[in-house]
Parts: structure tokens; C-alpha cells; sequence
């Protein structure tokens, strides 16, 4: 047990450290902080210039709730980016053989590679939040502290999802940017399913309203603390690890 | 040390290895040979716990393969053809998140790094990042990796591919050395390799061990033929009269021609008679000018040749395209 997790941890400060030594993830987070702080400036001045129009609105609270409602699009977008590579480079550099042939299960290297790139996401989001917080905390009406908590809670798990599957599609990819595409595909395919079910009636409705990443992100950033919604982001992230485990097993199987 | 007992690998309907058999014990170095496409990489892959083999065991250090994979990835170190390398990484880095992988405690790790860039000639370089080092330097970081967390038992897949002769000669002596208390298998296509660093040999072709035992034992075995080469100067017709007046020559084949006169010509015979001073005396008796005669002594490749086309020769025999001849 402990070995399993000195690997993990190993895996995870390995695959932090090459991010750390990339000039790719420091654009990303460049591009990340310049239209996730825009995006944030953008809805606080649409609220504003809606109150100064005459409508009543709470505008640090709808503020808040259309930026995290934006952030899906630039998560979805930047997401993909730094998952690409996690498999695709292994595979490149023919390094999956170390790792397949040290005492460490492809659920381990998996686990560690999710967390450190989620650990990155979370790194990227500081800056972001910590422009959020002076932002919002002289706002009148005060902001609730737990529309503010859970919608947060939200985008990690939203970022995390999107970052296991991408993770499942880099194992099967040989390059990075195949990787990006098929990722980019998988993940508009999920969000959008809701609209899919829209089109088929029921029970098409009910099945892919579940099933949508969308739905159950827009619900979190109202501040509602629905389990079901945080049950669906935790499949997603262990039905990508799982994946992930699977095809990589699978690798030992094809002749190369 | 490590025990493969009729291990089979099949993909599909490609069988890539059928019924091997072999072992090697501490403090020896077993050579996989082989053709390309033979089945050595597999057998290694198999040994690594890197593939699962379709039937037979295979046992390191005591630990079956397929039951004790953990266990048997903690007691083997690894090198494949290509050595696994994260080019961002320093060597010292490198080796260190290895050490990690294999299970090296916090305390052990350094020295054992150490160790590793001592025994494999790297201490100038361990604060270089990989890419920026050369092929030879490659290598030997991916010989570290193999032995960073001194395993029982390691498999080297082709170890001097790429090297200079020097650096060529520094990988043997580290591999001697490192069998001194460890079993080693590497496999190679330089058949010299062999002969200067292995104690034993396993030839495999088409999947199959077609020879394993001691090198001295394979070319005694293969000693059931005398073969002598003759550059003599003389017309064909004189010096094959006299080849089939020698009793125990049993073939000759003669050599691309080197002058209009002068000729080259391979005689095998049995080695029980006494065939090189009969021969001798018969040619000059004949008139037959003499330049040399040099008795062949059965080499590796030869042993090789012989082995890994046997199964073509059987095959593919033509008696309408024998350049032999026969007394």
C-alpha cells in the first residue's frame, strides 16, 4: 500500500515538475488568466450597466453566477490542452515500457497523472480566484459564501471530468494533437447531449439530461449542492481512469 | 535465478514464441541471439512482466511472473531496445523518479542514484537534461535505470546498439561487473558480443530456442566437421583429381576467383582422418603450387549460420542449385 502510493506521489511530482519546465503550460496559463479575468470584468460590468438601466438585480451574485456559467466554455477550451500530451508523450518517448514494467498498476499512473494535471488546474484558478475575492469582497449586497464555495466546487469538478476523459483519450492516441481533437469531440458530445434529448422526446430527455456535463455544471453554479450532480462528475472521473487503466493494459496485448 | 520453462507467445494467429526452455543462473550472462523478428524482445518483454505470455512459466528470483507481477518488476531491472528517457528530465532526475517507480526508500534513494552515475560513467553529467545528451550517453542512463535499485536480476535488449567502440568496450566490462553477483540476459545481433561478454548462449529462431548451453560446448558440438581453405595455383581439373584421390574429404567449394591462376578452394572433411598431410602431399606431388593452407576454426557466426537457416535449408533444398561437389 504504501509502495502504491510513493508511485503515485512519484508520478504526480514527475508530471507536475515537466509542466513546470514546459513553455507550453505557462502560455496556456497566460491565455487561461487573460480571458478567465476578462470574462470576470465583462459580467460584472453587463450586471451593472442592466441595474444602472433600471432592473433590480444583485449584481456580485449574478456576477459570480454568469462568470463560473461562462468559465464551462473556457474550461472546455483549455482543458483538453493539458491533458493531451499526459499519454500521447509517454508513447512518444517510449516510456510506457518503464512504467509497465515497474511495480506500479495502471491505475497509479493514471490516478497521478489526473491529480497532477488537476493540481495544475487548481494552481491556474489562484490567481483567478484571488482576483474574484478582491472583486467581491466589498460588494453590497455581500456575496454568499456558499454560491461562491459550491459554484467553485463545480468548475474543479467539471475540470477534473474533462481532464479524466481527456486523459482515457491520450492513452489511445499517438499524438498530442489527435489527442486535443478527440477530446475537443468527446467533450461538446457530452455537454450537448441534453439537446439530443430535446430533439428524440422521452425517455431520451430524462437519460441524456443525466448524462449531460452542462446541466449539471449551470446547477452547481447556482449555488445548489445537488449530490446527483457531484455523483455524475465523480463517474465521469472514474470512468476515465478506468478507461485509461484499460487501454493502457491493452497496450500489452498488440504486438509492436 | 531465472527459469523459463516452455514458454509460448501467440498474437492472434502469428505465433512469436513456441515451447522456450531455458535458465540462467547468479553471476552468469545468458546471450539471447537471434534473427530479427526471432522473438527475443518478446521473451525479454515476457521475462520484464512487461507481456503475458499465451502458455509456460517464467520464474525471477523464486517469483512466477504471471502470479507475483509486483514482485517480480521489484527484482528485475529492464532496459528495452529503445531506453525509456524523459528528455526534460536531468539524469540525476531521471534516475531519482526511477528509484521511486522500483520502490527505493527516501533513505536508500541518493546513494543508490550514485551508485547508478558512478557504475555507468555519468557523474559529469547527472545535472544534464537527457536531450541534450548524446546516443552513447543515452544508453548508459538507460543501464542505470536497469540497475538503480540493484535488482537480482537484469534484461538488456540490445545494451550497445549505437555506441562507439570505446563506449561499446566500457558496456561490456559494466555488464561483466554486474554479473558478478547478478543473472544477466541481454539480447544482440553483434555475434562478437556474445563471445566477449556472455558465458552461456540461447539462439533463438522463429520463436524457437534452436541452442542453448555454454559457448564452448556449442562449438564442440558443431566441430563434426574439419574444414580447411586452400589458396593454391593450378588448373581446377589437376587439384580435383587429387581431392578425390584423398581419403576423408567429403565436399569442396571453391571461392570466388582472386587471379587468373591463383584459386581458392574450401575443402570439408571428416575429422577423424588425416586429411591435411595427404592433401598436402598430394598437391605438390601433382605440380600443384601451394600459397596457403589454413585449417578453418568453427566461429559463432558460422555456428549462428548454421543454426538459424537449418530450418530454411530443409525447407527450401534444391538439389538443382547445389554448388557443392562431392568425390
Amino acid at each position: 500500500m504504501i509502495l502504491i502510493f510513493n508511485n503515485i506521489v512519484a508520478i504526480f511530482r514527475k508530471e507536475l515538475q515537466g509542466y513546470f519546465k514546459s513553455s507550453l503550460a505557462y502560455v496556456i496559463a497566460g491565455v487561461f488568466w487573460l480571458l478567465a479575468c476578462s470574462l470576470f470584468v465583462s459580467e460584472v460590468q453587463l450586471w451593472t450597466a442592466q441595474k444602472t438601466a433600471g432592473q433590480v438585480v444583485d449584481i456580485p451574485q449574478e456576477s459570480l453566477k454568469s462568470f463560473l456559467s461562462g468559465m464551462w466554455w473556457l474550461v472546455m477550451f483549455i482543458m483538453p490542452s493539458l491533458s493531451m500530451g499526459l499519454y500521447a508523450e509517454e508513447r512518444r518517448h517510449r516510456t510506457l515500457e518503464l512504467l509497465a514494467t515497474s511495480p506500479i498498476t495502471n491505475w497509479a499512473v493514471a490516478l497521478g497523472k489526473l491529480l497532477a494535471v488537476w493540481t495544475l488546474f487548481m494552481t491556474l484558478m489562484v490567481p483567478v480566484g484571488v482576483f474574484e475575492i478582491l472583486f467581491l469582497s466589498h460588494a453590497d449586497p455581500p456575496i454568499t459564501a456558499g454560491i461562491f464555495i459550491v459554484g467553485h466546487l463545480g468548475l474543479f469538478l467539471l475540470a477534473a471530468a474533462i481532464l479524466s476523459l481527456g486523459l482515457f483519450i491520450s492513452s489511445l492516441a499517438d499524438s498530442s494533437i489527435l489527442a486535443i481533437i478527440l477530446t475537443y469531440a468527446l467533450i461538446l458530445i457530452l455537454s450537448l447531449l441534453f439537446l439530443l434529448g430535446e430533439r428524440w422526446g422521452e425517455p431520451w430527455v430524462a437519460i441524456f439530461d443525466q448524462l449531460s456535463l452542462v446541466k449539471h455544471y449551470v446547477t452547481l453554479t447556482q449555488g445548489v449542492l445537488d449530490m446527483s450532480s457531484v455523483i455524475l462528475f465523480a463517474s465521469y472521473i472514474v470512468l476515465g481512469l478506468f478507461l485509461t487503466a484499460q487501454s493502457i493494459d491493452l497496450l500489452r496485448f498488440q504486438r509492436r | 535465478m531465472i527459469e523459463v520453462e516452455h514458454l509460448s507467445k501467440v498474437y492472434g494467429s502469428t505465433t512469436a514464441l513456441q515451447d522456450v526452455t531455458f535458465a540462467a543462473q547468479p553471476g552468469e550472462i545468458l546471450g539471447l541471439l537471434g534473427p530479427n523478428g526471432a522473438g527475443k524482445t518478446t521473451t525479454m518483454r515476457i521475462l520484464a512482466g512487461y507481456l503475458p505470455a499465451t502458455k509456460g512459466t517464467a520464474h525471477i528470483a523464486g517469483f512466477e511472473v504471471h502470479e507475483h507481477l509486483m514482485a517480480v518488476r521489484q527484482r528485475i531491472g529492464y532496459l528495452p531496445e529503445v531506453p525509456p528517457l524523459y528528455p526534460q528530465m536531468t539524469v540525476e532526475g531521471y534516475l531519482h523518479f526511477v528509484g521511486r517507480l522500483k520502490g527505493l526508500s527516501a533513505g536508500d534513494r541518493p546513494q543508490r542514484v550514485r551508485w547508478a552515475l558512478e557504475q555507468c560513467n555519468l557523474k559529469d553529467v547527472q545535472k544534464t537534461l537527457i536531450h541534450k545528451l548524446s546516443k552513447g550517453f543515452r544508453q548508459r542512463v538507460g543501464i542505470a535505470q536497469a540497475i538503480v535499485h540493484n535488482p537480482p536480476a537484469i534484461i538488456l535488449d540490445e545494451p550497445t546498439i549505437g555506441l562507439d567502440p570505446r563506449q561499446i568496450i566500457d558496456v561490456r566490462n559494466l555488464i561483466k561487473t554486474l554479473a558478478e553477483d547478478k543473472t544477466v540476459i541481454l539480447s544482440t545481433h553483434i555475434l562478437p558480443e556474445v563471445s566477449m561478454t556472455c558465458q552461456r548462449v540461447a539462439i533463438i529462431n522463429y520463436g524457437k530456442v534452436v541452442a542453448t548451453s555454454p559457448l564452448a560446448d556449442l562449438k564442440a558440438q558443431q566441430t563434426d566437421q574439419l574444414t580447411y581453405e586452400l589458396d593454391v595455383q593450378g588448373t581446377i581439373n589437376t587439384v580435383e583429381q587429387c581431392l578425390q584421390t584423398v581419403e576423408g574429404v567429403l565436399t569442396w567449394r571453391w571461392l570466388p576467383v582472386q587471379s587468373s591462376d591463383r584459386r581458392k578452394v574450401r575443402v570439408t572433411c571428416n575429422p577423424d582422418a588425416q586429411v591435411g598431410s595427404q592433401l598436402t602431399h598430394r598437391l605438390v606431388h601433382a605440380g600443384v603450387a601451394m600459397h596457403e593452407m589454413r585449417r578453418l576454426g568453427t566461429s559463432l557466426e558460422e555456428i549462428y549460420l548454421e543454426l538459424t537457416t537449418q530450418e530454411m535449408d530443409t525447407s527450401d533444398a534444391d538439389p538443382s542449385t547445389d554448388t557443392e561437389d562431392t568425390p
